[in-house]
């Protein structure tokens, strides 16, 4: 095969990663104001696609992390090929759809780091072809600190939005007026997605230049068509709105009031600014689940539901090292050459294809957010549930259950 | 390994940054409240929705915000007040996130 065939393949391949990571993420800023109803559904993605777009545009610090640091590179030569990485790039796009499909909100960035990762060792055979310092200090240990400062940052927001706003005398505090400040705020968590993640895809692809020799090395910055294909995918990736992760992050982990909402948002805008800033390729679906939990637990009557943040975190510790196997596996099927670069290729088309289709028989959509809403009060002061109309057990999910029982609820 | 200097300064700029902003938006609102103008925004209608009142709720919330600012104690000047502060705090809150954008944009600063 030749070598722009493969790189053209391997730029369709990130834009459609680019893809999965927008619907994904519309989460990151969208489930909180939906779940509030300070918007409604279709005008909250489409204005989270709009300020992705524009967010896209705006920085590219994350973008030359990744081609600049990542992967070891000798002087002008650099270890990764560009059927690594497509292999990476497959690895990616399988979590991707796997966690949506199972409606965890995962890290679309370390889905690709981890692929990339994979893909890298086992196609050079080099374990030292990471750069472990980069990896471990732009990526796992942000990681792992990223939804901390998220948490501390949005409890602390939280109780001071509740205490500035209370009424000794038990009148009405207006606090109802967050939702207006909810749109704003989640306009900036989804300005601030696409200064991060429309990044980390404009990284891969300019990193795919160098190699190919397209580009290059001394030049880590990506090329003006690559930075608009790259906020394009994410844009429309956005509007097609993953609405499994959205149900999980608005109401899974912990019932959200427009006060703690407005500080949840802000929170995460103001710790991906900050980082992306700084050039750390953190993960912007951490940091809003982290702020989420945070701002439960700063709400003095709010309740976080453990077993659903548990079963997160759990997805967040699987995302790197499957998402690296799975890249392992289809670069060392690469290695066999055009052939194996072919397997590889149907193999993606056959993954995607089937995910989209048990998607489309347990199909969850703007109008599935809720079954039984009329039943569901705002001023309830446990958590929400769901319920099943017409099943004869009434209530289905335990606490725990939201996101690992996304599936059966979704069905009408 | 990690640039913890960094990292704090992630932590501090992220904390203060969200303070600020949380914070006039909502003394602002709390401003608006002892002007006399207690807001109600009840949550948007659409299907399944997650956070629902009945009709009937809106308009318990509706006459509950109205009493709130039909009983206030403040005089009509501390009310005017109240009300050109808030809307000052509202307008600083949309400053420092312009800020904010501003500062992440190196276009502004090349």
């Amino acid at each position: 095969m030749s070598l722009t065939l493969i790189v053209v393949l391997v730029v369709v391949l990130a834009l459609f990663f680019d893809f999965t990571n927008g619907f994904h993420d519309t989460a990151n800023a969208m489930a909180t104001p939906i779940a509030t109803g300070a918007l409604k559904p279709r005008p909250a993605v489409a204005l989270a696609a709009a300020l992705n777009l524009v967010g896209a545009f705006l920085s590219t610090a994350v973008a030359q992390t990744i081609s600049g640091g990542l992967i070891r590179g000798e002087g002008d030569h650099v270890s990764i090929t560009p059927p690594l990485v497509l292999a990476g790039l497959v690895g990616a796009i399988t979590w991707n759809l796997l966690t949506w499909l199972w409606g965890v909100p995962s890290s679309s960035s370390h889905a690709l780091f981890g692929g990339l990762i994979g893909a890298t060792i086992v196609g050079t055979w080099d374990a030292g072809s990471i750069d472990y310092h980069v990896l471990l200090g732009k990526i796992v240990i942000p990681a792992l600190l990223s939804p901390v400062v998220a948490g501390l940052v949005a409890y602390s927001s939280t109780k001071l939005a509740y205490f500035a706003t209370r009424r000794r005398d038990g009148r009405a505090d207006g606090r109802s007026g967050f939702r207006y400040g909810q749109i704003f705020s989640s306009s900036l968590v989804a300005l601030s997605h696409g200064t991060n993640d429309a990044q980390k895809t404009m990284g891969v692809i300019t990193l795919l230049l160098i190699s190919a020799g397209l580009q290059p090395a001394g030049e880590a910055g990506p090329q003006w068509w690559v930075i608009l294909a790259c906020a394009l995918a994410i844009a429309t990736g956005t509007y097609t709105g993953g609405w499994r992760i959205i149900r999980t992050l608005g109401k899974g982990l912990t019932e959200v009031k427009p006060a703690q909402g407005f500080a949840a948002e802000t929170s995460t805008a103001a710790t991906i600014l900050a980082s992306s800033h700084l050039g750390f390729a953190l993960s912007t679906t951490q940091v809003a689940s982290g702020s989420v939990i945070g701002s439960g637990l700063g709400r003095s009557d709010g309740h976080v539901k453990w077993g659903t943040a548990g079963r997160i975190a759990l997805g967040w510790l699987l995302t790197l090292p499957v998402a690296a196997i799975v890249g392992g596996a289809t670069a060392s099927i690469a290695r066999l050459g055009t052939a194996g670069l072919i397997i590889d290729l149907v193999i993606a088309v056959v993954v995607i294809v089937i995910v989209f289709r048990i998607n489309a028989r347990r199909r969850v959509t703007s109008a599935h957010m809720t079954p039984h809403a009329e039943a569901e009060v705002a001023d309830a002061t446990v958590a929400l549930e769901f319920t099943r109309p017409g099943d004869e057990a009434a209530a289905v999910a335990s606490p725990a259950g939201s996101a690992g029982a996304a599936d059966r609820e979704a069905r009408p | 390994m990690i640039d913890w200097f960094s990292f704090l300064e992630v932590l501090v700029a992220a904390w203060l940054g969200a303070s600020v902003v949380v914070g006039l938006y909502a003394l602002g609102l709390r401003l608006l409240a002892v002007s006399g103008n207690v807001p109600f925004v009840p949550p948007v209608e659409f299907d399944e929705a997650i956070t629902v009142l009945t009709p009937k709720q809106v308009r318990k919330e509706t006459k509950r915000a109205r009493k709130a600012s039909e009983r206030n104690p403040y005089s009509p000047g501390v009310k005017l007040l109240a009300r050109i502060g808030a809307y000052v705090l509202f307008g600083l809150a949309a400053l420092v996130v312009l800020y904010g954008i501003y500062l992440i944009v190196p276009y502004f600063h090349s």
